[in-house]
C-alpha cells in the first residue's frame, strides 16, 4: 500500500485547480477503497496478514507448563510491580472463537475445570463432578463464595446462563463445535450445583470446557448483548481488564480479591504482580527488540531466526499445540486426488521432515501424522513415518496409475497434465516459515511430476468460503487446535450433508464407518475403549486413505526475562498465564 | 514557455485575479465537499458488494474461527440481522441515509459504531502524519536553501540525497530506524505508543522520504527563479544571498511542493499503515487493514469517508497557503 510516491507524482505533472481538487479528491479515495480492496483480495502482504489472525482454531491439551518453571527458594514471591507482555495479534474482541481470543478470556475469566499438562481434569470453579451410569447427565458442584468482579455471584444459575450462550448457534465462540451433536440441556439445581444433559455419551466434554474459550462470564454481561460480551466482558479471573487501547494494548490490574484459581496454578489467591499490560507487538523484530531492550518482560512467538539466541538469553517455553497439526488435505472428491495411488504418490514425493526443519530454523517440530498432532492425547505416534521421502515410489505410482512423464517432467493422463492447485492462508494460517515449506516442496514434487500451482488466499477469500466447494482445490493446508481427539468428528462429519453440510472436512472425504468409529470414541468411558476407536480412525484418514497427510505442528512460544519467575502456559490451548508470576530480586 | 507559466495556480490567475465573492466560494467549496464524500461512499459500497463471496458466510466464519459454507437454513438468521435479505438498493440507500444523519453502522466485527471506532484510533495518527508532513518540509527546505546552487559537490550531494530518500520504502526505514536508535543505541523506546518519543522514529520514517520528494519538486522551481531578472535586480540593490534565496526565490519556488502536501497527508496515512505497524504505534492504519481483511464493510465504509475528508480539509488548507504566500491570490 505504498503509494506515495506514485499518487505525488501523478499530481506534480497536473496544475492544480479548484474543481480538480475535487475531481483529485474523488480520485484519491477511489485509489485509495481499491487499494484496500485490493489488498483483501490478493496475495498475502505482511501487514494483510498481521491483522488476519490465526484462525480456523480451537485448542488442545497436554505438553503444559505448570509448575514446570524455576521456584525460587527465597521464600514468599514478591508482590507488585508491572509484567508487560507483547502479544503479536490483536483481536477484534474479547472473547469468540479463535485461538488469539481464547488466550486474552483466560486472564479476566475462570472456567469449569482445568487440564493439566498429562491430559488430568482437575478441579476449579467446578470442586467436583459426577456422572450418571448412561453418561448423559453431569452434575458440576461449585466452589461457594466466587463472585464476578462487578459483584455479581458466580452461581449455578450463571453457569447455565454460559451454557446457553455457548449452545446457541448463532453465537460465535470455540465451545460449539465440540458441545455440538451432544448438549441438550443445563439447569441450576441449588446455587453451587448445575446438571448439564447430553443427548449422547461424551467423554471429551471436560477437556473440551477446560479451554480458555469457555470463561464463566457475568450474567450482566450477557444481558446487556453483543458489545458487552465483545468489548468488556466481565469475569471472575485474576485480572480486571482496566482499558483497551485499540491497536495498543489492553491494561489489566489485579484482581484484588481472587479466590479462585484452578487447582493446578502454582498459587491460590491474587496475582502476585499490581498491573499487566498486555501490548500488540504484531512485527517480530520489534517485538523481540522490545525484549531485548527490556521494555517487555515477556514476548508471544519467538521469531525463528532469534530461536537460538533467545534460548540462551531468556527462559524460553514451548507449547505444541494439539489438535490437528498443519496438515495438507487432499481433495479426494475430484481431480487427480480421486485416485488414491496419486495421493499416496504426493505423500511419498517430498521431503516434509527436511523442509519443516530447515525453514523453521529447528524451531518447529514435523508431524507426520496428518490426522492429530503429537501432544494430542491418543495420536497414534506409529503413523508419523507412514510416508517418508521416497521419489522411487512415488514414481512408481504414478506409473503404475498411468501418468506418464511428459513434457518438461510434468506427468499427463488421457492428454491432462497432472496439475495440483495448493491454496492456503498466506500470512495468517500459514506464516512466512509454512509457505517456505511449501516452496521447498514444490520443487521436489516438481521432480516426481507434480506441477503443483502454490495459490496464496487471503483470510477474507477464506472466511467469504471462496475455497469451500470441492472444484475449487486440489490440496489445501490448514490446522485445528483441540485439546482432544474430539476435534476428529469436528473435521470428519460427511462435508455433503444435506441438513448439515460440514465444511471443516476439507478433503471432501465421507465415510459412515470412519465418522461411526469416532463416535464410539466420544461417547466410551473407557480409555483402551476410546484409543482404540480414535487409533482405527487415524489410520484410515492418514494411512488407508491418505485424505490427509501431516506437516507441522501449531505452537505457541514464550521468551520470559530471567528475573520474571512462574509464568506459564496451560495445557488445553497454550494460553500464557501470569497471575503467579512474580519478579525477582535483581533490578 | 516561461517559467511561472508551469508553476500550478497561476496560470489563470495571476493573468486576471479572480474576484468571486467569499459566500460563493464557500458554498462551492462545501458542495464539492459533500459531492466527493458521496461518491466515495457509493464507491465504496458498491466494490464491496460486488466482491465475490457472502457477507453473511464471512460473518458466521469469522466468529466461529472455520472457512466453510452454510446453506440457507444456517445464513438466514444473519442476513436477517444485518439487512442483507433487502435489495441492494434498498441496502445503499438505508446506508445513504444512515451517512446524511451521521449515521456510519455498527461495526460487524468489534459490534460497535463505527465513529466510536475511528474516534479512538485516529487521534494517533492524525499526530504522526502530521508531524511527518512538518518535518518533511523542515529537511527539505533546508536542504534546498544551504544546497542548492552552491559549490557543485554540494548542490549534487544534496539533490542526490533527495532522489535517494525519495525512493526510500517505509518498512525498510522504519526497521533500519528502529534497530539502530531503539535497539541497539536505546535512544528512544522500541513500543513507542503515544509518547513524545515514541513519536520521534515513526515521525521520521515518514518524512524522510516524503522531504526528499518535496525537495526535488521545490529544487528545480527553486533554480529556475534563481535565474529570474528580479532576482538579479534584488541581489544588485545589493541583498545578501541568503535574504535573496529566503525571500524572493523561496517563495515562488514552494508553490507546487505546497499543492503537493494536500495528496502528501492523504499519502501518509497509507504509509501510517506500516509505520504503525513497525513502531507498535496504535492508530488507524491498522486499522484500516484489519478492516479490509476481514471485510467489515461499514468499517472499511467510515476509514473511506475520513480519508475523503481529511483530502477535502487538506485541500482547502492548500489553497488557503496559496493564498498567504501568492499575494496575487487574495482577491
Amino acid at each position: 500500500m505504498n503509494r506515495q510516491d506514485k499518487n505525488l507524482s501523478s499530481s506534480s505533472t497536473h496544475p492544480r485547480t479548484p474543481r480538480r481538487a475535487t475531481l483529485s479528491g474523488i480520485a484519491a479515495a477511489m485509489a485509495l477503497t481499491l487499494a484496500l480492496v485490493l489488498s483483501a483480495c490478493g496475495g498475502g502482504s505482511s501487514a494483510t496478514g498481521a491483522a488476519g489472525g490465526a484462525s480456523g482454531t480451537n485448542s488442545g491439551n497436554v505438553a503444559g507448563a505448570e509448575a514446570a518453571t524455576v521456584s525460587d527458594n527465597t521464600g514468599t514471591p514478591k508482590q507488585g510491580g508491572t509484567i508487560n507482555y507483547a502479544h503479536e495479534q490483536e483481536t477484534p474482541c474479547l472473547t469468540g472463537g479463535w485461538v488469539q481470543e481464547a488466550f486474552i478470556e483466560r486472564q479476566y475469566a475462570d472456567e469449569l475445570v482445568s487440564q493439566t499438562k498429562t491430559g488430568k481434569i482437575v478441579p476449579w470453579l467446578a470442586t467436583s463432578w459426577d456422572t450418571s451410569k448412561d453418561g448423559l447427565t453431569w452434575t458440576f458442584h461449585l466452589k461457594p463464595g466466587v463472585k464476578f468482579t462487578n459483584g455479581e455471584p458466580l452461581d449455578a444459575k450463571a453457569v447455565v446462563k454460559n451454557f446457553e450462550y455457548w449452545s446457541d448457534p448463532s453465537n460465535g465462540n470455540g465451545v460449539a463445535p465440540f458441545l455440538h451433536n451432544y448438549y441438550k440441556s443445563s439447569k441450576a439445581i441449588n446455587p453451587t450445583t448445575v446438571q448439564v444433559t447430553l443427548s449422547k455419551p461424551y467423554s471429551p466434554l471436560l477437556s473440551s470446557i477446560s479451554q480458555g474459550y469457555d470463561g464463566i462470564l457475568a450474567p450482566a454481561t450477557y444481558a446487556k448483548g453483543a458489545e458487552a460480551i465483545c468489548n468488556e466482558p466481565i469475569g471472575s479471573g485474576p485480572w480486571i481488564i482496566d482499558k483497551w487501547t485499540h491497536g495498543q494494548n489492553i491494561t489489566f490490574s489485579r484482581n484484588p480479591n481472587y479466590n479462585s484459581a484452578p487447582s493446578n496454578a502454582l498459587h491460590q489467591g491474587p496475582a502476585y504482580a499490581e498491573k499487566l499490560i498486555w501490548s500488540y507487538v504484531a512485527d517480530p523484530t520489534t517485538r523481540y527488540g522490545s525484549l531485548t531492550t527490556g521494555q517487555s518482560n515477556v514476548i508471544y512467538d519467538v521469531p525463528a531466526p532469534d530461536w537460538a539466541a533467545a534460548q540462551e538469553n531468556y527462559e524460553v517455553q514451548q507449547y505444541i499445540t494439539p489438535g490437528r497439526p498443519v496438515t495438507l488435505d487432499l481433495n479426494t472428491n475430484q481431480g487427480p486426488f480421486a485416485e488414491l495411488p496419486v495421493r499416496e504418490a504426493f505423500a511419498y514425493g517430498a521431503d516434509r521432515k527436511a523442509a519443516v526443519e530447515s525453514a523453521f530454523e529447528g524451531k518447529v517440530p514435523y508431524n507426520g501424522n496428518g490426522a492429530l498432532s503429537q501432544s494430542t492425547p491418543m495420536q497414534d505416534p506409529s503413523l508419523e513415518e507412514t510416508w517418508p521421502y521416497n521419489p522411487e515410489k512415488a514414481e512408481q505410482l504414478l506409473d503404475q496409475a498411468g501418468w506418464k512423464v511428459g513434457s518438461g517432467g510434468i506427468r499427463e493422463k488421457d492428454g491432462k497434465q497432472l496439475n495440483i492447485k495448493l491454496v492456503y492462508g498466506a500470512g495468517s494460517l500459514i506464516t512466512t516459515e509454512g509457505a517456505t515449506v511449501l516452496e521447498d516442496l514444490q520443487s521436489q514434487w516438481k521432480e516426481v511430476g507434480f506441477n503443483v500451482e502454490l495459490k496464496p488466499a487471503t483470510l477474507t477469500q477464506l472466511f467469504s468460503g471462496e475455497y469451500a466447494a470441492p472444484d475449487k482445490y486440489d490440496a489445501t493446508i490448514g490446522y485445528w487446535t483441540s485439546p482432544s481427539p474430539a476435534v476428529l468428528l469436528i473435521v470428519w462429519k460427511p462435508w455433503n450433508s444435506k441438513t448439515e453440510p460440514n465444511g471443516n472436512n476439507q478433503s471432501f472425504y465421507n465415510s459412515d464407518k470412519l465418522v461411526s468409529l469416532i463416535e464410539k470414541g466420544n461417547s466410551s468411558a473407557d480409555p483402551a475403549e476410546q484409543k482404540k476407536n480414535y487409533f482405527a480412525a487415524q489410520q484410515i484418514v492418514t494411512k488407508e486413505q491418505a485424505a490427509v497427510v501431516g506437516v507441522y505442528v501449531q505452537e505457541t512460544s514464550l521468551a520470559v526475562e530471567k528475573n520474571l519467575h512462574d509464568v506459564w502456559l496451560e495445557a488445553s490451548q497454550g494460553e500464557p498465564v501470569f497471575s503467579d508470576a512474580y519478579f525477582g530480586n535483581e533490578g | 514557455m516561461g517559467t511561472f507559466a508551469e508553476t500550478p495556480g497561476t496560470t489563470a490567475i495571476g493573468v486576471k485575479p479572480r474576484r468571486a465573492p467569499w459566500l460563493k466560494r464557500i458554498a462551492w467549496r462545501i458542495l464539492g465537499a459533500i459531492f466527493v464524500l458521496w461518491a466515495a461512499a457509493t464507491f465504496t459500497f458498491f466494490v464491496q458488494e460486488l466482491l465475490p463471496g457472502s457477507k453473511a458466510t464471512l460473518i458466521l466464519n469469522q466468529e466461529h474461527g472455520t472457512q466453510q459454507t452454510y446453506n440457507a437454513a444456517q445464513l438466514k438468521p444473519v442476513e436477517e440481522k444485518y439487512g442483507f435479505d433487502e435489495p441492494v438498493t434498498t441496502q445503499y440507500f438505508e446506508y445513504i441515509k444512515g451517512l446524511a444523519h451521521g449515521d456510519l453502522g455498527d461495526s460487524y466485527q468489534q459490534h460497535k459504531p463505527v465513529l466510536t471506532i475511528i474516534g479512538e484510533q485516529v487521534g494517533p495518527t492524525l499526530v504522526l502524519t502530521v508531524t511527518a508532513l512538518i518535518l518533511a518540509w523542515v529537511f527539505a527546505l533546508t536542504t534546498i536553501l544551504l544546497t542548492s546552487r552552491r559549490k557543485k559537490v554540494i548542490s549534487t550531494l544534496g539533490s542526490g540525497w533527495e532522489i535517494f530518500s525519495a525512493g526510500l520504502p517505509y518498512y525498510w526505514l522504519g526497521v533500519i530506524l528502529l534497530v539502530v536508535f531503539s535497539i541497539e543505541l536505546k535512544i528512544f523506546p522500541v513500543q513507542g505508543g503515544t509518547s513524545i518519543e515514541g513519536l520521534v522514529l515513526p515521525a521520521l520514517t515518514l518524512a524522510i522520504p516524503l522531504a526528499g520528494f518535496i525537495g526535488q519538486v521545490t529544487r528545480d522551481e527553486f533554480e529556475k527563479v534563481l535565474d529570474q531578472p528580479f532576482v538579479t535586480s534584488a541581489r544588485a540593490r545589493g541583498m545578501g544571498d541568503f535574504a535573496v534565496r529566503v525571500k524572493h526565490v523561496l517563495r515562488h519556488a514552494v508553490l507546487p511542493a505546497v499543492t503537493l502536501s494536500g495528496w502528501a497527508l492523504g499519502a501518509l496515512i497509507s504509509g501510517a499503515v506500516i509505520v504503525e505497524t513497525v513502531f507498535a504505534r496504535p492508530g488507524i492504519g491498522q486499522m484500516i487493514v484489519t478492516a479490509a481483511s476481514n471485510r467489515d464493510v461499514p468499517l472499511v465504509s467510515g476509514v473511506v469517508m475520513l480519508v475523503a475528508f481529511i483530502y477535502v480539509i487538506a485541500n482547502i488548507l492548500v489553497d488557503i497557503a496559496y493564498a498567504i504566500i501568492d499575494p496575487r491570490l487574495r482577491a
